[in-house]
């Protein structure tokens, strides 16, 4: 098994999930192209274009799910593509989320933006094994209404979770909107729900992890129990091209998820 | 002990070089370097290369697949990562213990290149002890022994009269019985091993590094630095590597090529984020890397003192001496 080639796989499904972000439902004549854990990453390649790391966003029985945001020539080049388009595979890599750790557990989970996709693998493990788990919660912002991802399973979906709820809020509202309008730190303080017994995962753009961070502290959360992802520049996947480290860490292997007891020990760099 | 005669040096590569792909330190194009063997080129057996020998191993670079696009089609073809026995005479132990901290990288922690292990596990090393240590030479501060090379097959050692030979491992036993008859009793002892006069005081360094990531002593060290990457390409260590693609003959091939910590873009993100935006982080990442995190994730330096960073830097960056300031500074 090599694994610095990919499997091909074909694009069977797209989800416009805001103007920048698709889901991508990726497929082989084999069903799925292996089975991650919640968390894990996949290196996604249009072979002419390049190839990039991303998270699965989730998976079915036949299929993974990629949700990528248009940020640079790959990404645009498979906002481009069609349904049929077959692009590569590798992976899966890196630790995912702890499962064995949130057993048992209340679930809160934090996002902004394009942070939610990372999250919504874990959200929709815990929701397909929901006995496993306590109370589900789910805190999610965007800048606005239309910048949303997974409107579905936001509003459709997860609230009919039994034990599950979903708050959302938009930095700036439109003339439909009538939910909350307010920064995502500012609306867990306001929510406030008690550290008891939960572990909280946030995932996110960095400024909004910085101060999601300070709420916590101030509301009590312990590090030990604030699980988050990080993201590197990725070529190998698999802990030899050098560039993901951060200390003696390599993002591809190690991480991408760390409790925040582990981040404060890594250095500052990411 | 067993040996070469010097006069019958040639005539043993020889007898190598038919039965084996052999590579010997050579000087071409004004360029010291492992070179295929042949009767008209000298071994240089002088000093150590200015080239390590890891190109061997990890090429400048490599082709690691192809493909085919034709409209929403896409087809990859694996090329088989084979190579033929070979033979390398004459790697010295710094590049002999280089090469086991490559073997780390790229055969160790749950994934197996394929690439490096094909050549690797196909490849002989007659290693050469080092009787002179030149100027910028600082193994033996970095553990390596400048006499011995525990990791090669075969250990050299070079007299008056020819050069000993002895094995180290079971192929190198089997290697000298093949080639017994090329072999003579040699009167000569063993010689000392050199002493390096430039040293690198290395003693409680990791830890004393773990507590100055955020130290204001990296801006000062990596003022000169014009992030060339020089020193990563020439050291025997550094393993970075990019993934891209080209056209070769109608086909496109992906590839992968020798990358450096040293460049802007090694760490930049699609978004534009650069976790290490400027020179200092570079410079910082490139000496933490082989003085704390190599041995905090694989047990031994990063760096063996082979000196080829010193030599060629243009700024004249010395390790020696920042591993030296670094000591000198307050944590
Ligand atoms: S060779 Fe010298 S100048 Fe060039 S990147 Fe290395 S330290 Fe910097
Ligand atoms: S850092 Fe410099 S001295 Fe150390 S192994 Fe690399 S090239 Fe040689
Ligand atoms: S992506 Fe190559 S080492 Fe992590």
């Amino acid at each position: 098994m090599n694994p610095l080639v990919p499997i091909i796989g074909k694009i069977s499904k797209i989800v416009d999930e805001t103007p920048d972000t698709k889901t991508f439902h990726v497929t082989t004549s084999n069903g799925k192209p292996f089975t991650p854990l919640p968390g894990q990453l996949a290196m996604v390649s249009l072979p002419a274009v390049g190839e990039a790391m991303f998270s699965i966003s989730s998976q079915g029985d036949d299929h993974l799910e990629f949700s990528i945001k248009k940020v640079g020539m790959l990404t645009e080049a498979l906002h481009d593509a069609e349904v049929g388009q077959e692009i590569g595979v590798r992976g899966p890599y890196g630790n995912g989320f702890p499962l064995d750790f949130c057993k048992g557990k209340d679930m809160l989970f934090i996002g902004g933006g394009i942070g939610l996709a990372p999250l919504r693998s874990l959200i929709n493990y815990c929701v397909a094994n929901r006995e496993d788990f306590g109370n589900l919660q789910v805190i999610y912002g965007a800048r606005s209404p239309a910048d949303l991802c997974f409107k579905e399973e936001l509003f459709e979906t997860w609230p009919k979770v039994r034990d599950m709820r979903v708050d959302v809020t938009v930095d700036k509202g439109d003339e439909n909107w009538q939910g909350n309008v307010g920064f995502v730190p500012a609306f867990l303080e306001q929510l406030n729900p008690s550290p008891e017994g939960k572990v909280t995962v946030t995932c996110g753009p960095p400024i909004m992890i910085k101060f999601v961070l300070q709420s916590l502290a101030k509301m009590n959360y312990q590090p030990d129990n604030i699980i988050t992802t990080l993201e590197m520049r990725m070529k190998c996947g698999v802990g030899k091209c050098g560039r993901c480290n951060i200390g003696s860490c390599y993002i591809c292997l190690d991480g991408p998820v760390f409790t925040l007891t582990q981040l404060n020990q890594l250095p500052n760099e990411y | 002990m067993k040996g070469i005669k010097k006069s019958q040096l040639s005539n043993f590569l020889q007898q190598v070089s038919a039965k084996y792909s052999l590579y010997v330190p050579a000087q071409v194009d004004g360029v010291t370097r492992f070179q295929k063997y042949s009767s008209e080129r000298e071994p240089f057996l002088t000093a150590n290369t200015q080239l390590s020998p890891k190109e061997l191993f990890f090429p400048q670079t490599e082709q690691l697949y192809c493909y085919e696009t034709h409209k929403q089609e896409v087809k990859v073809e694996e090329l088989a990562a084979s190579s033929e026995p070979q033979v390398l005479f004459g790697v010295r132990p710094c590049d002999m213990q280089a090469i086991g901290v490559l073997d780390d990288v790229f055969l160790g922690k749950g994934y197996e290149d394929v690439y490096y292990r094909a050549k690797r596990a196909n490849t002989l090393i007659i290693a050469l002890a080092c009787s002179q240590a030149e100027a910028t030479c600082f193994c033996d501060s970095m553990g390596v022994d400048p006499a011995f090379a525990p990791q090669a097959d075969l250990m050299m050692y070079e007299t008056e009269d020819g050069y000993l030979i002895e094995a180290l491992s079971d192929q190198g036993k089997d290697f000298l019985q093949e080639f017994s008859s090329a072999l003579e009793e040699l009167r000569s002892e063993k010689p000392q091993a050199p002493a390096c006069e430039l040293k690198a005081e290395t003693d409680g360094l990791v830890e004393k590094l773990q507590k100055m990531f955020e130290h204001s002593v990296w801006a000062e060290l990596s003022r000169k630095c014009i992030n060339c990457g020089t020193c990563t390409y020439l050291c025997p260590t550094c393993h970075c590597f990019d993934i891209e693609s080209k056209t070769r003959g109608g086909k496109e091939v992906k590839f992968r090529c020798w990358d450096s910590c040293m460049y802007k873009e090694y760490t930049l993100m699609a978004g534009g984020h650069n976790p290490r935006p400027t020179k200092k982080e570079r410079v910082r990442q490139r000496f933490l890397h082989k003085l704390q995190y190599m041995p905090e994730r694989y047990g031994k330096w990063g760096c063996v003192g082979c000196g080829r960073c010193i030599d060629k830097c243009p700024v004249n960056l010395d390790i020696t001496k920042v591993i030296r300031e670094l000591r000198e500074v307050e944590a």
